[in-house]
This record gives C-alpha cells, sequence and structure tokens, in this order.
C-alpha cells in the first residue's frame, strides 16, 4: 500500500538509479581493468573496456617491487591493532565526558573540540622528535600510538552516550555493579551501532593514514600501503598496471571491513536522529 | 567481574604485541661507521631516492664494493615528493633519522641549502673540488655554494629537446630539420593542424609551466635572476609567453590535465610533439612500446636564427646530511657514484638516466643510432648540449615562484590576460611573498 507507484514513474526512479550505480561502480570497474593490462594500455583511444590478462604479471612485479604482501601485512596489524584500542579510548573517554561530573570538564571538552581544528601538519615536526628521542622511528608502535585518542572520535563517542538515560546507570550502581562493569556490560553493548561508526571511521583513518607514516617508518619493509604505492609514483616512469593492481589491493579491505559493519553503520548514522 | 579481567588481559595482550614489534625498528642509525684499522671506509650506509634513479643506485652497489668491500649500502625507493617530506621533516628536527645519502632535485637544492645552512655536508672539504672540471658549468653553478663550495655531487642533468612524431610530420609534408626558430615551430604547427588536425603540443596549462621554463633557461634568464632578484618580468620572460600564447592562439595547445594528461596525450598520438628533457624518453618507450620508429627528436628551436637551441629541465644531484654517523662511507659512495663513468653508463643504457659527468660523452653508446626514435644518433643530440645549457639561479623561493608562473600561465592562456600585465602581478605578488624586490 506504501509503494504503489505508476510504471512510468518506476521507470525513471530504476533509470535514474541505474545511472547513479553505474557512475558510482565504474571507477571500481576502471581500476580493476587498469589492473589487468599492462601500462599504458589504460591510455589508448579507443578505451580499453575489458579485463586483460596481465593481471599475475603485474601483481608479481607489484611484488618485486614494493613486496606488497608483506605491505599488506604491515597495513593490517597497524590498522587493526589502532582499531581495537583507539576505540576502547575514545570509547571510555567519550563516556566520562557525557556521564560524570568532575572538575573542569567542561574546559577539557573545549580544548578537545578545539584539537580537532589543529592541522596535523603542525604536530609533525614535533612528534617526530619525541619518537627520535626515545628511538622509536621506524617501529609499528610509532604509527599507532600518536592518534590514539582521537578528538574527533571522542567527541561523536559523547554525543552518543548523552542519550543513554541516566536511571539506567543509576539503577545498575543500586543494584551494586562496579563502574567497569557498568561500562562493558551496560553501555557498550547499548552503544554498539555508534561503535561500529566510529571504527569503520578509525579503520579508514588508519588505514589511509600517509604523512604519519611516510615520515616516521624508514625502511621498506616497515611501509603502509599508502606509503609504498606512493613509492611507484617517483618521477616520469610510471607503471600505471602495477599502480591500478595496488590500488586495487589496498581498496579491498576497506571494502571488507565495511561490508562486515554495514547494518551497524547505517543503524548509527540513523541511531543520532531517534531519540527517547 | 570475569569480564573485567578479561578485557584488561586482552588491552594488555595488544600493548605487549606492540612493544615486542619494537625490536623490528632501529635498522637506521646503528650504522656505527667511519674507517676500519686499515683506513678504508666502512660500516653501513643508506641512500634515499626513487624510481629509476634510486634503481640506478641499486645497480652501482656492485661496482662500489668492490673498492670498498667493508661498506655496506642500502638504497631505498621513495616516491620523488616523498623524500622532500622526510628531508624537510629531519633536517628540521636537527637530522633526526635522516640517512647518509640524499637525491635531491636540482632546483630544489638551494631551498634546502638556504634554509638549512650547515645541515649539508660540505663536500669540497672533503676534496670533491679534484672532480670540479668533469662537470659542465650549469652543472656546477647548482651544485656549488656562494664560495664555490660542493655541498651536492652532481648527477643526472635533462638536456632538451622537441619529441616529435615522425609519421605525423610525414603525414602533413614537414621537415623537422627546417625547424630552427620558435616562429618555424608555430608554422609547422599551423601545417600539421591543416593536414592532419592534430595539435602540436600538450600544456598542463594550470599546474605546470615546464615549456616555458625550458624557454627561459635556453636564453640565459629564470625566475630569478643571478642576484637572487625577482626576473619573471624580464625581456626574456615576456618574449617566452609571446611564443607560447602564440601557440595558444592558433588554437595549437592541447590542455592537459596533470602529468597522466601529458602522457595520456603523447601516447594516443594526440599531440604531434612534446617539449620535454632527455628523460621522457624513457616514458614514451615505456608507456607506447609499439609507436617504435614512429618517434624522433629535435633540438629546441631558438628564439633568433642561430640562436642558442641548448636548455635543461630536470636532473637531480646527490647531498650528504652533516648528521649522518659515516661521513666517510657515504662520501666514497657519492664520489664513486658520480665521477666514475662505469655506474653512470649502466644508468643511462638500462633506465636512461642521463649522466652529467663529461668523460661519460666520450662512450661509443653516445654515437649510437637508437631503433625506437627512427635510427637517430639521439644520445649524441642531447649530450652535444650539456656544455651550452644556460646557468640558472633557482633560489630557495623556487617552489613558490613555481607556482606562481603556472597561475601567471593560466591567466594568459586562459583568461586572455595581457602578457606584460599578468607577469607584473606575478612579480609583485611574489615580491610580497618573498624578501626579494623585482627587477
Amino acid at each position: 500500500m506504501k509503494n504503489r507507484m505508476s510504471p512510468m514513474k518506476k521507470i525513471l526512479l530504476y533509470t535514474f538509479l541505474s545511472v547513479g550505480v553505474v557512475v558510482s561502480v565504474f571507477p571500481f570497474y576502471w581500476m580493476f581493468v587498469g589492473a589487468t593490462n599492462p601500462s599504458g594500455e589504460i591510455f589508448n583511444i579507443p578505451p580499453n573496456f575489458l579485463p586483460g590478462t596481465h593481471g599475475w604479471e603485474n601483481f608479481k612485479n607489484l611484488n618485486e617491487n614494493i613486496g606488497i604482501i608483506r605491505v599488506m601485512g604491515n597495513s593490517l596489524f597497524i590498522t587493526i591493532s589502532f582499531t581495537a584500542l583507539s576505540t576502547l579510548i575514545c570509547t571510555a573517554a567519550g563516556y566520562a565526558f557525557a556521564k560524570f561530573r568532575f572538575k573542569g570538564r567542561n574546559q577539557i571538552f573545549f580544548m578537545l573540540l578545539v584539537a580537532i581544528m589543529i592541522p596535523y601538519h603542525v604536530t609533525l615536526i614535533p612528534l617526530f622528535e619525541i619518537f627520535s628521542v626515545v628511538n622509536w622511528l621506524n617501529t609499528f608502535q610509532a604509527v599507532i600510538l600518536p592518534q590514539l585518542s582521537y578528538p574527533f572520535a571522542i567527541f561523536l563517542m559523547r554525543q552518543n552516550m548523552q542519550s543513554i538515560p541516566d536511571s539506567l546507570l543509576e539503577a545498575a550502581r543500586v543494584d551494586g555493579a562496579g563502574e567497569f562493569h557498568i561500562f562493558f556490560r551496560i553501555v557498550l553493548p547499548v552503544m554498539r551501532p555508534a561503535l561500529a561508526a566510529v571504527a569503520i571511521f578509525l579503520f579508514m583513518f588508519q588505514w589511509n593514514n600517509f604523512i604519519w607514516p611516510l615520515v616516521v617508518l624508514q625502511s621498506q619493509e616497515m611501509y603502509t600501503f599508502p606509503v609504498a604505492l606512493s613509492s611507484l609514483v617517483g618521477m616520469s616512469r610510471i607503471d600505471y598496471g602495477q599502480v591500478m593492481m595496488g590500488t586495487t589491493l589496498s581498496t579491498l579491505p576497506i571494502m571488507i571491513f565495511f561490508l562486515l559493519l554495514q547494518k551497524q553503520f547505517i543503524s548509527g548514522i540513523l541511531g543520532g536522529s531517534v531519540k527517547e | 567481574m570475569k569480564s573485567l579481567l578479561k578485557s584488561f588481559a586482552i588491552m594488555g595482550f595488544v600493548l605487549l604485541v606492540l612493544a615486542a614489534c619494537s625490536g623490528n625498528g632501529g635498522s637506521e642509525s646503528d650504522s656505527a661507521g667511519g674507517e676500519s684499522e686499515n683506513g678504508e671506509p666502512s660500516g653501513e650506509i643508506t641512500v634515499w631516492g626513487w624510481n629509476v634513479a634510486a634503481q640506478s643506485m641499486e645497480m652501482a652497489v656492485e661496482g662500489f664494493q668492490e673498492q670498498y668491500p667493508d661498506v655496506e649500502v642500502t638504497v631505498e625507493d621513495i616516491g620523488r615528493l616523498d623524500v622532500y617530506e622526510k628531508l624537510t621533516v629531519g633536517l628540521a628536527s636537527g637530522g633526526n633519522g635522516l640517512p647518509d645519502v640524499v637525491l635531491v632535485e636540482s632546483d630544489r637544492l638551494a631551498n634546502y641549502q638556504e634554509q638549512f645552512p650547515d645541515a649539508l655536508t660540505n663536500l669540497s672539504e672533503m676534496g670533491y673540488d679534484d672532480h670540479a672540471d668533469k662537470f659542465g658549468e650549469y652543472k656546477r653553478s647548482v651544485t656549488q655554494d656562494s664560495e664555490g663550495d660542493f655541498f651536492a655531487a652532481p648527477w643526472d642533468i635533462g638536456p632538451t629537446g622537441v619529441f616529435y612524431r615522425t609519421d605525423i610530420f610525414e603525414e602533413a609534408g614537414v621537415n623537422p630539420d627546417d625547424i630552427e626558430t620558435w616562429s618555424d615551430y608555430v608554422e609547422a604547427g599551423k601545417t600539421i593542424k591543416d593536414q592532419t588536425g592534430t595539435d602540436m603540443v600538450p600544456i598542463d596549462i594550470a599546474a605546470d609551466d615546464a615549456l616555458y621554463r625550458i624557454m627561459l633557461n635556453q636564453q640565459g634568464a629564470y625566475y630569478f635572476d643571478e642576484e637572487g632578484n625577482i626576473d619573471v618580468n624580464s625581456e626574456e620572460s615576456k618574449k617566452a609567453f609571446e611564443v607560447i600564447e602564440q601557440l595558444n592562439n592558433e588554437d595549437l595547445v592541447l590542455n592537459n590535465d596533470g602529468w597522466n594528461g601529458v602522457v595520456s596525450a603523447t601516447v594516443n598520438g594526440e599531440v604531434a610533439t612534446v617539449p620535454f628533457g632527455v628523460w621522457y624518453s624513457g616514458t614514451i618507450m615505456d608507456q607506447a612500446p609499439d609507436q617504435s620508429g614512429d618517434w624522433g627528436v629535435f633540438k629546441v628551436p631558438a628564439f633568433e636564427e642561430g640562436g642558442n637551441r641548448a636548455a635543461n629541465l630536470g636532473g637531480s644531484d646527490l647531498v650528504i646530511p652533516s648528521a649522518t654517523d659515516n661521513k666517510e662511507g657515504a662520501y666514497a659512495f657519492v664520489e664513486y657514484f658520480t665521477t666514475n663513468v662505469e655506474p653512470q653508463m649502466k644508468a643511462l643504457e638500462e633506465l636512461g638516466m642521463f649522466p652529467s659527468l663529461s668523460a661519460t660523452y666520450e662512450e661509443d653508446y653516445f654515437s649510437r643510432e637508437s631503433e625506437y626514435f627512427s635510427g637517430q644518433q639521439v644520445w649524441q643530440l642531447f649530450a652535444e648540449q650539456v656544455a651550452d645549457i644556460p646557468v640558472a639561479n633557482y633560489t630557495s623561493d623556487y617552489s613558490r615562484a613555481f607556482d606562481t608562473m603556472a597561475d601567471a600561465q593560466s591567466k594568459i592562456l586562459l583568461n586572455n590576460a595581457e602578457i606584460d600585465q599578468a607577469l607584473q602581478e606575478a612579480a609583485d605578488k611574489l615580491e610580497s611573498e618573498t624578501d626579494r624586490s623585482a627587477n
């Protein structure tokens, strides 16, 4: 009864949606075509729209060139441990800002908001000096640690936490639950949509993080995806087949991660708009 | 309570893993080096470079170790702009985390040398002056400071040429040997457009002024004069833009978006010529292997009959950060790599990196005919120019000037601004952004 559209409207709607799908999917398809063809082929006119047979060759060259399997491992390790730790820290901080009263809370929160506005580049050199003093240059923890408490993620969690009714927490306290118990057993389960949203956000941030890993990682076997891919685009000589293969591989984990958390993510976006 | 313990255990585990992987790092900086007992350099050195340049150095390691068996060399292949990012951060924090040798493009050298004085090793003090007469004047001028001391070792150089499609020229009935001046070039462009419909030259109008820089350098001018004053409104600069504007007015310019756009236009036969540095030959051969025999090169046209047809675009040199703890090892590598014929010829033959070491030009390879470039002696054509390339003063404000002139170029070509006015505005802008005065 809701969706009784006239066939005309339906046709229009589907045409419109199809165009949208083509427009958004085509770049990925084109990337795949580039990845399976020899370099230079993607410049041909008329363009070649079919996947080629050069994919394995490109992959082999890429692995020889930048050790793509190793790079994939580095990126996954860094991103997953960062996402897990950072989600936990930011959620806890957001919870504290939303539900605890302590001296200076608003001032600290204000400073946090200001921190969102500091450009990344400003902190680059001081951070670099800190890590070189403790002799942690060229280590994974140097990539993982600096942004663990991510201001925007804390902000997001705080806003979401405010929707938890105080009465719920008080009831738990009356029943004798400790603060950690409340946080892990009561707060986190209701926050699942928000957690998924923050996790996806942090995952994407770290997966694509470029400038800091570039500066702090020094040997090729430590490189992450963006840094390794960037080294392919050296000067005038670019093997586009390898570049396309590399970008194809680097988008896969994000797609998979997004698909896994998609359901939560979408309800997370809606979550904010529905209040009790 | 159990679950609480569990979550702590997980957190603790993750932290442990983090701490464990710190063992992986630190391959840098512990290269305790210097001289071994017999007084020869020893230890480890790390070298930063990009792409084919890094590969060239990689290939040189074997020969180097025949002479210096005690020095271990690691070459890191890093993106070109990424090298600058890392170098800037490292120099700004007092040399932390820098390698022992870094490749830097010639036009960026002055920037580091002026911004971080004493951060680069004075190579003259280590004896590089002995090699001074092995390089042309242009290359010496970019690697020496105002006192005439080397702060960088000259390596590859980018003599320019106009790459052209022999088949398109033939179809239009244009003889490339007849193109001696830029007005001949424009005329040839008109004929080609009439006969074949092909544009003459690709320009990334909004982002790159390569053709303009070739024309400036060829006339002995640049963004700045030899005193470092802003010189973008010079007569030479006006003449250069007059030619480019004329090309544009005759509809001979193909406006491209970015580097990939230029490559794409080149490979697809959308343009009949591409004026660039010698290194572009490698790009063409890589991306259009099936066009062998369809390409040729002629020297950049002169501004007046019999005028200078030599210019430079690109090229790079090696520096040794002062913070290195193995100066001897680093110097040994730099000296070996830049002053010996053998590693240079290998880099040229296999990767197309064009050497600036004059002694290499005596090699047979330079008189060889290139099959790809229609049997032309292309390397000869580029090598001949090297002695005549005029000196250019890039200064520490090179990249600022580069951006400003790309803007000026788009104003002139896309918004039909008057050349005089656009150049004056560019000069004023540079004057307010730098502490230099305009001529």
